[in-house]
């Protein structure tokens, strides 16, 4: 059981918002305003921020930097607006996730169990996601037991993409990440690497069902299905 | 030169007080200090004259020398040779100096007309600068024409035939300075005889340039090397505010262009966005209600067949109104389709199987764009199967073909065209009947138009055929990724 502040100006969102969490047992705190998140913040024993863009009183991405700023409650944005540019933007200031409206109550509540998941886990020791399992320290890389021989840019994507446990990872963040500044936008760079990745952890790399793609976002590491 | 009477006089003068002076104080002049005294009226006439006054002086000044002091006096005898040396050194001063003089009086002209063009072009320049783009060329040619007589700017790919001021002549000479790039026409040495001096408003190079046409001068009289290249100069400077004019223009064009696409952008963002929070609440609540409710299942696939109408409405206003700006990027298929595949439901009894090869060649197009065409071919598939719909993905020379084909009732050859128009559905077919779960009508007859719209602005193309499978095959060509542009 969590609660879930949810940011959003129109009250008919909140309440089947409200509905939504209900269903794995968390409870909603509902915000109308920016204003009134960053107070219901301050109170205290938050565990998950759904914040809407479009808010009557403050920016919504700006909200994003103040909210990640203030602590380590993890964001997902649930927006109206499906501009490529602005998932990413809201991704890159450190939103978890990004979920265009009208969302599938199903999909949100598993958006929100990854961050959720995530948000308590330490870092260092093995990852484990699904059938496959990261072992940072020795780097190695095991599915379902049998080990898996990657390259050192193989291996840092899939630790990058491991590391958000189920959340994307936008294409800039992984470039930055494993090929450095200078390469944020050689996309085609990722691209290469994550066929590669798939060949070697999918049991049918041209149906890929760990490694996720969305359109012009980014990846994710995904087993849940 | 003009005969001036004004030097001689001063010479005269000169000469009548060197002679006093020398015969008045014999005691105190010798005879050769005399003679240097008379070298002054010759350099005075000189200087002032030139040659005319100074050979003057001289001679006045041998004839006065040797009349007055020289013995035998008050005659012009000459008794010694040595005298007529001082005669010799008066006349060569007299040319040497006035040659001198008159060199330095033309230079002083020249630099003092050089110094004049100057000012004009400099005045001209300030002019055209100073003036709001808008009236410069304008103030620039009155100021020329109340200087040079009239001016007219021509262009120098339309020259204006049927215009009576322009002589067949004068045209040939026009269309000469516009091509060849000299200056032509009156004055100069190509077609002299034309009315107008032609003179380009741009540098030789350019072969776009406008030409300006001088009237020639009302006196008859004919310009000047030196004053054509002048005005050659003020026509180029015509030229280059005539350009600044044009690219304001383009500007402020491009400008007005681009604030209008982006009200519409706004608009069209603001529509979808307007439209989602409504079919949010209405999806989201008949889901929660759909696992016990038939009415509520019922009535959320109409509410999910809402949201594609919408999309599909949307992304034809995008394209109607060329709001649409693909972002070009590396694409590898399988995460295209798996993408579209996951934001489609399947319906029950129908499969869905897809062969993407793991070594395709990465394809160039807009990630989110091509999502939306791969998901619209799919639903378009999906809606006319029986049984089953398949993808197929292969590599053609220089190309990537998606094929995606079922085993439906297929397009007829003369409508394959047809079904990519706007609101075109096959009338007596069941290309448009309902395939949905939900028992809703399907379809905005915008799905294959928007695949096209959004295909061709990605540089792919979209086309209809017969599928092996029995029914329609529609067929996505895209272009491989050759690297990032930079």
């Amino acid at each position: 059981m969590s609660r879930v502040l949810c940011v959003d100006d129109e009250p008919a969102i909140l309440r089947l918002l409200s509905v939504v969490l209900a269903h794995d047992g968390h409870e909603a705190v509902p915000a109308a305003t920016g204003r009134e998140a960053m107070a219901r913040l301050a109170e205290g024993r938050i565990d998950a921020v759904l914040l809407d863009l479009g808010l009557p009183d403050r920016d919504g991405l700006e909200l994003v930097s103040a909210i990640r700023a203030a602590g380590p409650v993890p964001v997902i944005v649930v927006s109206a607006r499906s501009d490529v540019a602005e998932k990413v933007a809201a991704l890159d200031l450190g939103a978890s996730d990004y979920l265009v409206k009208p969302f599938d109550g199903d999909e949100l509540r598993a958006r929100l169990r990854a961050v959720l998941r995530q948000s308590g886990g330490g870092t260092g020791g093995p990852v484990v996601h699904g059938p496959v399992a990261i072992d940072p320290a020795r780097h190695t890389v095991t599915v379902e037991g049998r080990p898996v021989s990657l390259t050192p840019r193989e291996f840092s994507v899939l630790q990058c993409l491991a590391e958000a446990g189920g959340r994307i990872v936008t294409h800039a963040i992984l470039l930055e990440r494993v090929w450095g500044k200078a390469h944020r936008e050689d996309v085609e760079y990722l691209r290469v690497a994550i066929r590669a990745l798939r060949i070697k952890i999918e049991a049918d790399p041209s149906q890929p069902r760990l490694l996720r793609n969305e359109p012009g976002i980014g990846y994710r590491l995904d087993a849940s299905d | 030169m003009r005969f001036r009477v004004l030097p001689y006089l001063e010479a005269l003068v000169g000469l009548v007080v060197v002679t006093w002076l020398a015969t008045a104080h014999p005691a105190v002049l010798d005879l050769a200090s005399a003679a240097l005294l008379f070298l002054l009226p010759v350099l005075l006439g000189a200087t002032r004259g030139g040659v005319g006054p100074g050979l003057f002086a001289a001679l006045g000044g041998a004839a006065a020398y040797n009349f007055f002091l020289i013995e035998p006096r008050f005659t012009f005898q000459v008794h010694r040779l040595d005298n007529l040396v001082s005669v010799f050194v008066l006349v060569a001063v007299a040319l040497v100096t006035s040659r001198l003089a008159t060199r330095l009086t033309a230079r002083e002209a020249e630099a003092r007309e050089q110094a004049r063009l100057s000012a004009e072009v400099a005045e001209l320049s300030a002019l055209l600068a100073g003036s709001p783009a808008s009236s410069a060329l304008e103030q620039g040619l009155a100021a020329l024409s109340a200087r040079y007589g009239a001016i007219r700017l021509l262009d120098g790919t339309h020259l204006p035939e049927g215009d009576a001021a322009f002589s067949p002549l004068d045209l040939s000479a026009a269309a000469w300075s516009a091509h060849n790039g000299d200056t032509t026409g009156h004055g100069t040495e190509v077609m002299p005889a034309a009315d107008w001096t032609y003179l380009r408003l741009a540098p030789k190079n350019r072969t776009d340039s406008g030409i300006a046409a001088l009237a020639r001068p009302v006196d008859g009289a004919t310009r000047g090397q030196v004053e054509l290249e002048h005005l050659a100069e003020l026509a180029l400077l015509l030229g280059q505010c005539r350009d600044r004019d044009q690219l304001e223009n383009e500007r402020s064009e491009r400008e007005r262009l681009k604030q209008a696409d982006e009200l519409r952008r706004t608009f069209l963002a603001s529509l979808a966005h307007d439209f989602r929070t409504p079919l949010t609440v209405l999806s989201g609540r008949l889901s929660e209600l759909a696992p016990t409710s038939e009415a509520a299942r019922d009535a959320l696939g109409a509410a999910r067949r809402l949201e594609r109408l919408m999309a599909d409405l949307i992304g034809a206003a995008r394209l109607e109104s060329g709001a649409l700006a693909p972002v070009v990027d590396s694409i590898d298929l399988t995460d295209a389709v798996a993408a579209a595949c996951a934001a489609l439901a399947v319906p029950p009894g129908i499969s869905l199987a897809r062969a993407v090869p793991a070594d395709l060649p990465f394809a160039a197009g807009d990630p989110v764009l091509l999502h939306h065409v791969l998901v619209n071919l799919l639903d378009n598939a999906l809606r006319h199967a029986r049984h089953r719909v398949s993808l197929k993905a292969e590599a053609a020379p220089d190309r990537i073909l998606v094929h995606i084909d079922d085993d439906g009732p297929g397009i007829p050859k003369a409508e394959r065209e047809r079904i990519f128009q706007r609101f075109q559905r096959l009338d007596g077919s069941d290309r448009d009947s309902d395939r949905g779960a939900d028992g809703t009508s399907s379809g905005s007859g915008l799905g294959l138009a928007i695949v096209r719209g959004f295909a061709e602005a990605m540089g792919m193309t979209a086309a209809a055929s017969s599928s092996p499978l029995g029914g329609a095959r529609l067929t996505l060509s895209l272009p491989p990724f050759r690297g990032t542009a930079r």
